[in-house]
């Protein structure tokens, strides 16, 4: 890679998924509350476009700085972190005016990522809001520990795919853009019927078979491309069970590796505390749903995944 | 063959080459179901995962799991397969559990998110599939005696590799206190 990024202590996490609705806001909040209750120190980013909502989550109705002025005004990312009524966890407000997120250019872009790492944070959560926007995209590369929450349904099955493998092609053209291969890339996946070629695994195996040194440097670069799968509503052992399935088709269909952190149960409790302005991982700590976000967000933490009938 | 030489086909399976003998056919039963059937996990995916992919992985899977069998073959000559081959179960493997003792409800509940049927462990346990439910269902009146009971019990909880331990006790609590309970038995 062209940009050597300097190994930080802080750790990014991006919570995405494709489909609106799903929990992304929420999860991301109960993420921050449950990290700071272990004494972190924790940045979240409202980087949902157009949607952003984050900060209601915390109680704040108008928030007086946002991202809005980063990207208007020029302002430098660390002076929009505003603290939160709870301790340890600061905020960058989303942009909640006007930006649509294809004017965003590429140079504040790249900026923007830059001073997201540099937060002073041991853990900075974005959340990305809906959507498989290349800006989402990209800022979803940049994590450290990528997130998705999806519920038991078909559409945001749909259009968690579409997320993730997105992400992936985005990835793979990233990789070999540095070794000119970009519109290489492009050009057999436009092609792809000629190739032989229907899904992005066959596109990725046809590269590293025609082209064998991409082949190791592309095991390199995605070795560290690794999903984590939270599955919010559940509402049936069935829909638990979705989890484990989909990790199994991703694997076999795209090749990537999913760790399946956990599932929530559905529960009434959470639409309150959103509807109530009430953190639910403080209001409601005694749920079974509050401890089944701790134990997704310590398997993130760790690495691991639920472990369903040999899966 | 060793394990290791077997890697792809635990990697087809989706589990690690230390798996035990359970995990490998649980693995191999979830994999098939997923495969065989309409999932709302892949039909998202259309034509991009052909029923001929499908086909091909079905195949990958069952190649796989033939290859893993005949490599431990060697196993069986253990006295009881299905005991020595359980580890002890890690701590959330069954879900973290924080749903109390283990009552038939709760077992039939575990055994369900599994994808489990009854029939698999009636085959692999030689047990009546009407007594499986009746353990289930705690119809403690159809069930055998205690000290037969405990095994079955055991064997079943092994199966879903729940704590054959735990669930025997809290098992057998609620047998005795139905046992126990004012009036004539039934």
């Amino acid at each position: 890679m062209s940009q050597t990024i300097k190994p930080r202590e802080g750790e990014i996490w991006a919570v995405g998924g494709g489909k609106g609705g799903t929990g992304k806001t929420f999860f991301t909040s109960s993420t921050g509350m449950h990290l700071a209750k272990k004494g972190r120190n924790v940045v979240l980013v409202d980087m949902d476009i157009g949607g952003a909502n984050l900060h209601s989550f915390f109680g704040i109705n108008r928030p007086l700085k946002s991202l809005t002025s980063f990207f208007e005004m020029g302002a430098s990312l660390s002076d929009l972190v505003a603290e939160t009524n709870q301790p340890g966890i600061s905020l960058i407000t989303g942009d909640v005016h006007s930006i649509a997120s294809d004017k965003i250019t590429f140079s504040q872009k790249l900026k923007l990522f830059r001073q997201i790492m540099k937060l002073n944070a041991q853990n900075v959560i974005i959340d990305l809001g809906a959507g498989s926007h290349n800006n989402t995209l990209d800022t979803f590369l940049i994590a450290d520990k990528m997130v998705v929450v999806l519920v038991p349904e078909v559409i945001a099955i749909e259009n968690m795919y579409h997320f993730i493998k997105n992400s992936l092609f985005r990835k793979v053209k990233k990789t070999l853009k540095d070794y000119g291969f970009k519109e290489i890339v492009q050009h057999i996946w436009d092609r792809r019927e000629s190739y032989g070629i229907t899904n992005l695994r066959e596109l990725i195996d046809y590269l590293k078979e025609s082209f064998s040194y991409i082949g190791t440097i592309l095991d390199h670069e995605l070795a560290s491309f690794r999903i984590h799968l939270v599955l919010n509503m559940a509402r049936t052992n069935q829909d638990i069970l979705l989890g484990a399935s989909i990790k199994s088709v991703m694997r076999k269909y795209l090749g990537v590796p999913i760790l399946y952190s956990g599932y929530i149960e559905y529960n009434d409790a959470v639409w309150k505390s959103v509807r109530e302005r009430k953190p639910f991982m403080i209001h409601y700590n005694s749920t079974e749903c509050a401890k089944e976000i701790e134990i997704i967000i310590d398997n993130i933490v760790k690495g691991r995944d639920i472990a369903i009938g040999g899966a | 063959m060793g394990r290791e030489e077997l890697k792809k086909d635990y990697e087809t399976l989706e589990i690690p080459p230390d798996s035990s003998l359970r995990d490998v056919h649980n693995a191999y039963l979830r994999l098939k179901k997923l495969y065989s059937e309409d999932s709302i996990a892949m039909a998202p995916l259309g034509e991009e995962f052909s029923d001929k992919k499908r086909k091909k992985v079905l195949e990958q899977i069952e190649e796989a799991y033939a290859k893993i069998l005949a490599s431990r073959k060697g196993d069986s000559a253990r006295p009881s397969p299905l005991f020595s081959d359980v580890p002890p179960p890690e701590k959330g493997s069954d879900l973290g559990n924080p749903e109390g003792p283990y009552s038939g409800p709760l077992l039939r509940k575990l055994r369900e998110r599994q994808g489990v049927e009854l029939g698999e462990i009636s085959k692999e346990l030689k047990l009546r599939v009407e007594l499986l439910r009746a353990l289930e269902e705690e119809r403690f009146e159809a069930l055998p005696e205690p000290i037969y009971l405990k095994v079955h019990l055991r064997n079943y909880a092994a199966f879903l590799r729940l704590d054959p331990i735990l669930v025997t006790e809290d098992y057998l609590k609620r047998v005795k206190a139905w046992k126990e309970r004012p009036g004539p038995p039934a």
